[in-house]
């Protein structure tokens, strides 16, 4: 093995997201601030990760992001999908495995853990 | 092992970079941790090897890591050694007796670290495996310069990575052991 592969992981990454015309279908984004990492965020961005994975969902990307302004409810996190996005709070591992299976995959998000949804422009 | 323990205390620390040495030299396991982080004085250092100190939020958790782990070391008769300099960083160094019936085995490094590595945004790491003939090294910033915008969290690269540690374990003669 190579760290020079990781290239070939990059371009059909690339090639993946150009035939869906560019644009992941989900993006999920899980607050890793001082106060959501104190709150379990690792383990919840593990649990998406490993979700993602075994079910090898290649149209879905998960990143990370800095403080959300929500330290109480802290791990946030945020699904972002055409036009809207959907925030969730207090996410622990389980809740996280959860957001996947149901609102990821099945498209029926978990109306009672989510914090907000708001528009986002397309 | 405790590679997890000593890397969570350097991301507790704020380090930005954090190296990880891990080596089978002349019979002995070697595990060295460094990190550029807000480092510690003297008393604070002295602190770290109480077993009831910890900067931690409590009472979730209580801070057994580094006096465990200096037991651990005493009762092998290795040693553990904690370098550290306020505002520079520390360094924590083990070493125990490869032979050792009772040595901590090296369990899944790659499964251990790698989710560590890739969840720790704004940290970079340096992995280091060696033994007396050979090194092997994975730095994240040129793992960052293959992948472009591509982030680590990217299933495919996490995957890539674990299998990535776990061929270099093999070339330095580390394999899991249990």
């Amino acid at each position: 093995m190579k760290l020079e592969d990781l290239r070939r992981i990059r371009e059909r990454a690339q090639d993946r997201l150009r035939l869906r015309g560019g644009e992941a279908r989900i993006k999920i984004v899980v607050g890793m601030g001082t106060s959501g990492i104190a709150a379990g965020a690792r383990k919840t961005l593990r649990a998406i990760l490993d979700e993602v994975t075994r079910r090898n969902l290649s149209d879905v990307i998960v990143t990370q992001t800095g403080e959300k302004g929500l330290a109480a409810r802290e791990p946030i996190v945020e699904v972002y999908e055409e036009g809207k996005v959907t925030v969730y709070g207090e996410v622990d591992e389980a809740l996280a495995r959860r957001i996947v299976a149901e609102h990821v995959v099945n498209g029926r998000p978990l109306s009672e853990h989510i914090l907000e949804v708001r528009e986002v422009k397309a | 092992m405790h590679v997890a323990d000593l890397v969570e205390n350097a991301l507790r620390a704020g380090a930005k970079h954090i190296r990880i040495a891990l080596g089978r030299k002349g019979g002995a396991l070697i595990l060295e941790v460094t990190d550029d982080g807000q480092g510690m004085d003297l008393l604070e250092a002295e602190r770290a090897m109480d077993p009831f100190y910890t900067t931690k939020d409590r009472p979730v958790k209580v801070g057994l890591g580094l006096p465990l782990l200096r037991q651990t070391a005493e009762e092998l008769r290795g040693r553990l050694d904690i370098s550290s300099q306020p505002g520079r960083g520390t360094r924590v160094r083990l070493e125990l007796p490869w032979d050792h019936p009772d040595r901590p085995p090296i369990g899944d490094l790659a499964g251990t670290l790698i989710p560590l590595i890739i969840t720790s945004q704004g940290v970079e790491f340096t992995l280091v495996l060696a033994d007396d003939q050979r090194t092997w090294e994975l730095d994240t910033r040129e793992v960052r310069d293959h992948l472009g915008g591509l982030p680590l969290t990217h299933p495919e690269v996490l995957s890539f990575l674990e299998r990535y540690v776990r061929e270099g374990m093999e070339h330095v003669g580390l394999k899991e052991d249990g």
